[in-house]
């Protein structure tokens, strides 16, 4: 019942979403890229709450998630509905984390000031030089209509989505495939229960758990400062990729600002990080790395700086674009999508 | 061309490209002096990124460089050169997650650190020089075989686990939707027991920021 209700809701917000989102939708790229610009307009728009599955090297955990946009301040909890006990609960850029089982609380701070429309992808022709869309056919999942759309990538720098997004815009099936191993799929995540809310109390934000005892951890960071004078780029980029942002801002354990550049095509996403490390080394200085579901991160060291590289996309992508990273000086000009963009191989 | 041949290269590194296709580039890499040198330089960047427990040469990968390099010059050789490692590239199942997925990752990131044996803490290679080194001793060497470089006890310096926390909270600010709802739930993937947050060590150390404690 409470199910039914939830897809009347849905399909009448579904029809509202369609009018608000498409008033000035541009056609060109057609039919699946109207779905995706929806979908995306939903997930940080809308408020819902909802439980789901996520599938990741096949291990499955059911979670809950409530999501709500008020007065321009996004809030969402996530909670761990297997026993950890785990909660997470965003409050615009704060991220509070409660780990009972280590009976500590994090609290981080999300930089950005963006808003979350910001973070939504430009879908246009450019786009689909790199990726074709696809609808396909509508599919129910737990009796809920949705249309299955297919972002297959063209080449091997980045990986493909599938998304199964019902009439209001919502994904209530994704999965991150890899087209390089006959559409192996990475990440699944399917949402067992969706219910649209526009009446989400603030109490719905607050933790489920008694935090006394706990300890307290939180991450302060001083204002950005001037930079060194040096100006950090990619010599190399996959085809298709540019740089969308270029921001210096203080983070701990470097010194003096550390550069943020952001690399897209459009979809996919790569941040470098350049920083200059706070403590000189006693010992060689580590080349990292690390796989976290559909991101990579690679890190080594350039020039005496630390360049770190986080995206959404194959190892090698990630890879090939940090270890490509140098500096100049800032007199010579710079760059989003600038000159050195595709000028060399991948190193 | 370049491109294709750098992909081939880094798919063969990634135990990824069909057979047929890496006898091919195995020839090729047998009598080009310059793919040989880029060759060294993925082995190093590679064996760096897999020496956490520094091991040997990956069995598949082993054999197919074995059969190409029978009869030719060092590769990687020389000091400072570091181990194999049997491990694939160090999968840290987390999720992406959006902010939330971020605090995750620096305690994955620990962990993975908190896997290698003692006297490797952390992985055994990794200076910047190293790359140039072994691009040099690819073209230069002159053994007859391929040879394991021996691993380095040196240890080395990591990232500190909030850095990359950081890090990834700046990330998921630029990601689309989909992956930061994705590294949201992606943190709760994680076992129970292997979700420690970041020492307080760490966070104090970490330059500008500090760990306080807050009233409940």
């Amino acid at each position: 019942m409470a199910m039914r209700r939830a897809i009347r809701t849905s399909e009448r917000l579904g029809a509202w979403a369609v009018l608000w989102v498409f008033g000035g939708a541009v056609a060109l790229a057609g039919q699946p890229a109207q779905w995706l610009e929806r979908m995306n307009h939903a997930l940080t728009t809308l408020d819902y709450e909802g439980t789901f599955a996520h599938w990741d090297g096949g291990r499955v955990q059911m979670l809950r998630i409530i999501h709500r946009l008020k007065n321009g301040v996004v809030s969402e909890r996530l909670v761990s509905l297997d026993g950890s006990g785990r909660e997470f609960i965003r409050t615009g850029s704060d991220l509070t984390c409660y780990l009972p089982d280590k009976r500590e609380v994090l609290v981080e701070h999300i930089p950005s000031k963006r808003s979350l429309i910001g973070t939504v992808p430009i879908l246009n022709k450019e786009t689909t030089r790199f990726y074709a869309l696809h609808e396909g056919a509508q599919e129910r999942i737990d009796q809920h209509l949705t249309r299955l759309i297919t972002v297959m990538p063209r080449d091997q720098y980045r990986y493909g989505y599938r998304l199964w997004i019902d009439r209001a815009g919502m994904p209530l099936k994704i999965q991150l495939w890899d087209a390089r191993h006959g559409g192996r799929v990475i990440e699944q995540i399917v949402f067992a229960t969706l219910r649209i809310d526009r009446n989400i109390p603030n109490s719905a934000f607050q933790p489920h758990l008694s935090t006394a005892g706990y300890r307290w951890l939180r991450t302060q960071s001083p204002p950005a400062q001037k930079n060194s004078g040096l100006v950090w780029h990619a010599l190399w980029l996959p085809p298709g990729f540019h740089m969308a942002t270029h921001v210096a801002q203080s983070m701990p354990g470097a010194i003096g600002p550390v550069e943020h550049l952001v690399y897209t095509d459009g979809l996919a996403s790569v941040s470098v990080f350049v920083a200059r490390p706070a403590h000189a080394h006693a010992h060689p200085p580590a080349v990292e790395s690390a796989h976290m579901g559909a991101s990579y991160v690679f890190s080594t060291f350039v020039d005496g700086h630390r360049v770190t590289a986080v995206g959404e996309a194959p190892a090698r992508t990630v890879r090939s674009i940090a270890v490509s990273v140098r500096a100049r000086r800032a007199s010579y000009s710079a760059l989003p999508g600038g000159p050195f963009a595709h000028a060399v191989p991948p190193p | 061309m370049n491109e294709e041949l750098d992909s081939q290269l880094s798919a063969m590194f990634d135990d990824e490209l069909p057979a047929a296709e890496c006898e091919l580039l195995a020839r090729r890499l047998s009598r080009d002096e310059g793919l040989k040198a880029r060759w060294g330089r993925y082995a190093l960047i590679g064996a760096v990124i897999r020496a956490e427990r520094g091991v040997v040469l990956q069995s598949s990968l082993a054999g197919r460089v074995n059969a190409a390099l029978t009869h030719e010059p060092l590769l990687a050789s020389g000091s400072g050169a570091a181990r194999w490692s049997v491990s694939p590239w160090m999968r840290m199942v987390s999720g992406a997650g959006v902010a939330a997925g971020v605090a995750a990752l620096s305690i994955l990131w620990l962990r993975a650190h908190a896997l290698a044996p003692s006297g490797a803490a952390v992985m055994s290679v990794a200076s910047v020089a190293a790359p140039a080194a072994a691009a040099q001793g690819g073209a230069g060497g002159a053994s007859d075989s391929y040879v394991v470089p021996p691993a380095s006890a040196q240890p080395v310096t990591p990232m500190p686990p909030t850095q990359l926390a950081d890090y990834v909270v700046a990330h998921s600010a630029y990601s689309w939707p989909i992956s930061g709802g994705s590294l949201l739930s992606s943190l709760m993937v994680s076992e129970a027991g292997s979700l420690s947050a970041p020492a307080p060590s760490h966070r104090r150390a970490a330059g500008h920021g500090h760990a306080t404690r807050h009233p409940h």
